[in-house]
């Protein structure tokens, strides 16, 4: 069934007040100073082991500490292409930002600054939590100090599907006999392993394919990120590549539906994640890529999509630390 | 033991002392808040539903063994509609829509199936208060199993007049959603949201209490926005018919992308009876149209090709 989500337009709720009409401050509500004020043992943890990233002086993004020397792990989409990167920890301001490696599944980067002695994250030893557990995780900052925002786990953790659909990021000449390449999308796996302009697809993973609508067939059921063989032919000769599915959504922008109309700035990278665990933190999608932190100050996974309105992901601790150990070794010393 | 059960049934029905802080001061006041949802939470979700009418996807909460469930007017649109209850689990249930307050935005829907079903409590005392823990559940974006509902943690920031609002943030397919004291009582159903996140609107229970027979009894009460009342005679079919000898109407042409031809009905075909009654004269089915609304649905007899068959669906809006 093509559902439409039921809710009623936004409505302007700044009438007249109502005789008996009873407000609470905005301090006292689940955003407000007073509440934040309760979580003041997790925000110095954020104080010391999140990184703000700047763009000049817009903040863009959020990082998790992960060694004393630097090693700093980020969202990539949002500082992918950014020129004038720079990263605050604590007080102090790095303006000389390396990007190491990146991981496109998970669409994080291993960022390095020039600093020794930060505060690592502790990471926790589970992301298990029952839903209604608090977690708190980076909000607005300033210069110079980082602010806390608090909410729950929200949902089951769980794989967020690739919206749309797998992509191979080229596109074919229409009404033809052969898959012939027309273009290739400057994101795509494809794009990663040279595929170009008069590249003839000729087979996909031993099987062949001649039509638009067969390939299509055969990637239906493929999950972003994997891989996939294919054979081209290019100048006459036969090329075996293994060329890394898109998130379809990571190549085009999604068209806004209702509900994203209603969710402010949501992360445009929000799909296509192995696993992911779901909390209501209200974050716009410049505060992903920061910690998200437990009642203890342990880090139990990094933000990474701000879905919508109502819902925020993380990569859950587990594979956060395989994630971490893998960008690592991809390091060139 | 017996003092233990009896702790344990006067702690669900004692109102939390967090609630009565402006806010939570230590970690032991976020525990208490965070062990109560946890508590009241598995029941809290297996009452909550996902309710399916016409093209739309809303939330609902059963308040009954039997399967009566609290939603919201513009999520159920009208009275004695056909309806989709799915449970947690996935189980699709057959409900029929009872009765709407349609300026106040409360509605209930009633399982037909029969079965005990899981169910929470209603605050029948309203006694919740400005600044109390709430949390809400509901089915963002629609029915998704490997997630379940979601749920929100926020508190009522706001009353005034027939709303609650509070800081739980809603989003489309939560309307009609159950919103929950920390002691797991309903106390409001998820109506509208604001610009900003922060601001989300909830139908407090007492709206329900105040009209709970005229909603058993499938009334259409109060006038919009949230439903529309139907109109009699208003619906469109999409079918021109000449009587035939030997009784039925022969269909002489059929509307484009009209309901009768989404549903499958050709020329040529001929109508025997519609809603069970048997048709002669073109005047019969109009007489029957004049009686029903947009949105009604209808059941065709009909002959093709010297094979009977029933086709069922609803009329549009002329």
């Amino acid at each position: 069934m093509n559902a439409n989500w039921i809710l009623p337009s936004i409505i302007c709720v700044l009438a007249l007040p109502a005789l008996g009409q009873q407000s609470l401050d905005s301090a006292y509500r689940t955003t407000g100073t007073a509440v934040l004020a309760a979580f003041e043992p997790q925000r110095k943890v954020l104080q010391t082991s999140s990184a703000v990233l700047l763009d000049g002086r817009k903040e863009i993004g959020y990082g998790v500490v992960i060694s004393s020397e630097g090693l700093i792990l980020a969202k990539w989409s949002e500082v992918d292409l950014v020129v004038g990167l720079s990263v605050t920890v604590d007080q102090t301001t790095y303006p000389d930002v390396k990007v190491l490696a990146k991981d496109p599944r998970w669409d994080v980067a291993l960022l390095k600054i020039d600093a020794s002695g930060l505060v690592p994250v502790v990471f926790a030893s589970t992301s298990d939590l029952a839903q209604g557990t608090w977690v708190v995780a980076n909000g607005a900052t300033t210069r110079t100090t980082r602010r806390a925002l608090a909410g729950i786990i929200s949902a089951k953790s769980r794989e967020i599907p690739a919206s749309g659909g797998a992509a191979l990021g080229v596109t074919l000449k229409p009404n033809s006999k052969i898959l012939e390449v027309i273009e290739v999308h400057e994101k795509s796996g494809a794009s990663d392993v040279g595929l170009k302009h008069g590249d003839v697809i000729l087979s996909i993973d031993g099987k062949a394919v001649k039509k638009i609508e067969e390939l299509g067939e055969l990637l239906k059921d493929r999950k972003a990120g994997s891989t996939i063989q294919m054979i081209i032919r290019r100048e006459g000769k036969e090329i075996l590549l293994d060329v890394r599915l898109s998130a379809r959504g990571e190549l085009f922008t999604d068209q806004m539906n209702r509900n994203d109309q209603m969710s402010g700035e949501y992360s445009p990278r929000r799909s296509g994640f192995p696993r992911v665990i779901q909390h209501d933190i209200l974050g716009s999608r410049h505060v992903q890529g920061g910690p998200l932190l437990d009642l203890d100050g342990r880090c139990v996974g990094m933000n990474i999509a701000r879905a919508n309105r109502a819902e925020s992901f993380a990569i859950p601790v587990e594979e956060l630390k395989l994630l971490a150990e893998t960008l690592k070794k991809q390091t060139p010393n | 033991m017996t003092v233990l059960l009896l702790c344990g049934s006067m702690r669900l029905n004692a109102r939390e002392v967090v609630n009565d802080l402006t806010a939570p001061e230590s970690r032991k006041d976020l525990e208490t808040i965070q062990k109560s949802v946890e508590r009241v939470l598995p029941q809290a979700r297996a009452a909550t539903v996902c309710i399916e009418i016409d093209e739309g996807s809303g939330t609902g909460v059963i308040v009954s063994k039997d399967g009566l469930v609290l939603t919201a007017a513009h999520v159920a649109t009208g009275v004695k509609k056909k309806a989709t209850v799915i449970l947690e689990d996935g189980t699709r249930l057959k409900a029929e829509t009872l009765g709407l307050v349609a300026d106040k935005d409360a509605a209930m829907v009633q399982i037909l199936d029969r079965g005990t079903y899981p169910f929470v409590e209603i605050d029948r005392a309203e006694s919740t208060l400005l600044g109390d823990w709430v949390f809400s559940l509901g089915h963002a974006g629609g029915f998704d199993k490997e997630r379940g509902s979601v749920v929100r943690l926020g508190r009522l920031v706001r009353i005034a007049g027939a709303t609650f609002q509070s800081d739980c943030m809603l989003i489309g397919g939560d309307s009609g959603g159950p919103l929950f004291d920390l002691s797991g009582k309903l106390v409001g159903i998820h109506s509208r949201v604001g610009q900003q996140a922060q601001v989300n609107m909830h139908v407090p229970l007492a709206e329900f209490v105040a009209n709970w027979d005229g909603l058993i009894n499938g009334e259409f009460i109060g006038e919009g926005p949230y439903a529309e009342k139907p109109e009699k005679g208003n619906g469109y079919l999409g079918l021109a018919t000449d009587s035939r000898s030997g009784g039925g109407l022969i269909v002489t042409k059929v509307g484009l992308k009209s309901p009768a031809e989404l549903a499958g009905i050709k020329n040529g075909d001929v109508l025997l009876k519609l809603n069970g009654v048997n048709l002669e004269k073109r005047e019969q089915m109009q007489e029957i149209l004049k009686n029903l609304s947009a949105g009604d649905e209808v059941t065709f007899e009909i002959e093709r090709a010297g094979k009977l068959k029933t086709i069922t669906f609803n009329l549009s809006e002329r």
